[in-house]
């Protein structure tokens, strides 16, 4: 079996962060708060950038154990059409949303590239930032999305820890550890300008979880370094198949990560969803949040048509309208910002390639 | 084992030293000795085959364990710089080279342009480049993506003794760099030496500061002291600061009580 990459296991300068995360730390949470809100006060400023996903397709071949969109699950399966997806856009462009993440599950012939590189044509017609998180693809595939308007890729890893991997990834393409694991580095070579990771957490031990993550963040943003990589953390939430997660993350837990992660990774951008309940958001708004979901549907459709009744690939918890959650944001002195990208910088980006030398610009 | 390593060349201590400046070659040889340096650099320009008394070479390369890297100061071009390295290493063997440029005779601020030039064409030839630059943290990147060995920032100018006056971007840089980050110039006291260490910075140059001392000799074993001293301090993984201020409603208390 291929070995794991060098940089996933090396524990060198690894030790502060360690330090910071563990719920026995000698670092009470309250001082890395206040670290952490004054790097994000003078990196940031007081603004957050906000963005809301548009699921697209829940057909998927694979059985995650942990999603409601497995192959198993009776959801009701299907995809939205090019009317369709012009239809939700223009409902999401009147709530104000200008950033937006394109979700599919693993490639199907009902769902697979060509379908995904239309959907992205379509809504870069309309948003300024186009992003996808979706199955992973070839570096080609990503240079051709790229050309029609993506900017960012969203790609979780799940769990870094292999073992785990294999075992809640019970069949489907999504099987291949080291594969996905590569997705954001053949994005960013393929000319993609913004890679988001994350680990769900729940499904392997956490302190090691986000370390693995800290150091794929600090991998990608030292190889990669012209392009934007972000981080997030989602929390397993409840979905309809009702997986029982190994590990359950406190809000203290995730609120340490997040702190942790801004200490460590001054510059980066961390993103906060829809999955963590209100009171929790606002919290964390400013203490090392750069980006939050808002007004999020987890059903394919769902701004235009309403509910569908269907439950989505898991159950969101903070609920607010567009409107409600601005406002909260606003009563904290906090600006929501929705557009913070142009298409005038749409298109691959001039990647130089690692490990020395440049490489030709892309044409 | 907490070695640096440049390339494929491993060396045990974290303090490189530059060797002009002293009063005399024999000075300068009990410098490096005592500060137990394994790298040491000395510029093209004081090589000199005719003129015994004068060479800095002949007796540098005659000391055990330690390994010479050949400087282009004087260079005030890639072209030159270029040309000074092939000489340099046809000269001593070695595959190392200090590219440094300045084009300003009063300052000796590096200029960028150039020396990323002749640290692209000399990395290619496959030299072991180290070039030597303000504290730019683009610049340090664009220099490893044309496959330097490391990068040498300057703390302050040239033989100003100001220290870390760059330490905001030095901090930048090291974040980000994927390759040795050596900070070079402008260093004073051995204390400084141990800050940029517990910074995180892989190494550091010194030559003023121990050639210009009432007595080298013994300035080079504190700068050798402050260097691991530093090294430690950062492997140990400094305590976190606690000067923050801590307001008056937690920041926390969203959270509830924990458990
Ligand atoms: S997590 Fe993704 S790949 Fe896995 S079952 Fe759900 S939609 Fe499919």
């Amino acid at each position: 079996m291929k070995e794991v990459p060098a940089w996933l296991v090396d524990e060198g300068s690894t030790a502060e962060m360690r330090r910071m995360l563990s719920s026995d730390s000698p670092v009470d949470i309250e001082t890395l708060a206040a670290r952490a809100r004054a790097i994000t006060l003078r990196r940031f400023g007081r603004t957050i950038s906000l963005y809301a996903p548009l699921y697209l397709s829940n057909h998927c071949p694979s059985g995650c154990a942990y999603c409601g969109f497995a192959s198993d699950r009776t959801t009701l399966r299907r995809r939205l059409e090019e009317d369709e997806i012009r239809r939700e856009i223009a409902a999401m462009k009147k709530l104000g949303i200008r950033d937006i993440l394109l979700l599919t599950g693993e490639r199907t012939a009902v769902a697979g590239f060509d379908y995904l590189r239309r959907a992205v044509e379509i809504a870069a017609e309309e948003m300024p930032r186009v992003s996808v998180e979706t199955f992973p693809m070839s570096v080609e595939e990503y240079r051709e999305l790229a050309r029609c308007g993506c900017t960012g890729v969203t790609i979780y890893q799940e769990t870094y820890d292999r073992g785990r991997y294999e075992e809640l990834h019970r069949w489907g393409p999504k099987k291949d550890f080291l594969h996905r694991l590569e997705t954001p580095e053949r994005a960013l070579e393929g000319g993609i300008k913004t890679v988001g990771i994350g680990a769900l957490l729940g499904l392997s031990e956490p302190v090691e979880e986000a370390l693995r993550l800290y150091r794929h963040a600090r991998h990608l943003a030292k190889t990669w370094w012209r392009a934007g990589i972000s981080a997030s953390f989602p929390r397993m939430r409840p979905e309809q198949g009702g997986w029982q997660p190994p590990f359950n993350v406190s809000d203290h837990q995730l609120a340490r990560m997040i702190l942790a992660f801004r200490i460590g990774l001054p510059d980066m951008d961390l993103a906060l969803s829809t999955r963590e309940r209100a009171s929790f958001r606002d919290g964390m708004a400013g203490l090392g949040v750069t980006r939050m979901s808002i007004a999020s549907k987890t059903t394919v459709g769902g701004y235009d048509e309403g509910e569908t009744g269907e439950r989505g690939q898991f159950d969101i918890s903070d609920e607010r309208s567009a409107g409600e959650f601005c406002q909260a944001l606003r009563n904290r002195g906090i600006e929501p910002v929705f557009k913070n990208w142009d298409g005038a910088y749409n298109g691959p980006a001039t990647q130089i390639i690692p490990t020395g030398g440049l490489k030709e610009t892309i044409p | 084992m907490d070695a640096l390593h440049i390339g494929s060349h491993t060396f045990n201590s974290r303090l490189i030293l530059g060797t002009g400046k002293f009063s005399s070659t024999d000075v300068m040889l009990r410098a490096v000795r005592a500060s137990k340096a394994e790298l040491v650099t000395v510029a093209l320009r004081r090589f000199n085959r005719e003129q015994l008394e004068d060479d800095l070479f002949g007796p540098l390369s005659q000391l055990e364990g330690i390994t010479l890297m050949p400087n282009t100061s004087g260079a005030s071009t890639a072209a030159e710089a270029v040309k000074a390295a092939h000489i340099s290493r046809e000269l001593s063997g070695s595959p190392f080279i200090k590219v440094e440029i300045h084009p300003n005779p009063q300052h000796l601020m590096p200029d960028p342009i150039e020396t990323f030039e002749a640290a692209k064409i000399l990395a290619s030839e496959g030299f072991l480049v180290m070039p030597y630059i303000s504290a730019d943290p683009v610049l340090a990147k664009r220099l490893e993506e044309v496959g330097c060995a490391s990068v040498m920032p300057l703390g302050a100018a040239i033989g100003s003794g100001r220290g870390l006056s760059t330490a905001g971007m030095l901090e930048i840089i090291i974040r980000e760099s994927a390759i040795p980050v050596i900070v070079d110039a402008g260093l004073r006291a051995p204390s400084e030496a141990a800050r940029a260490m517990e910074m995180g910075c892989s190494a550091v140059l010194v030559n003023s500061a121990i050639a210009a001392a009432e007595n080298p000799e013994e300035m080079a074993a504190a700068f050798r002291d402050g260097t691991s001293a530093g090294r430690r301090a950062y492997r140990a993984g400094l305590m976190t600061e606690s000067g923050d201020a801590v307001p008056t409603s937690p920041l926390t208390s969203f959270l509830g009580e924990r458990r």
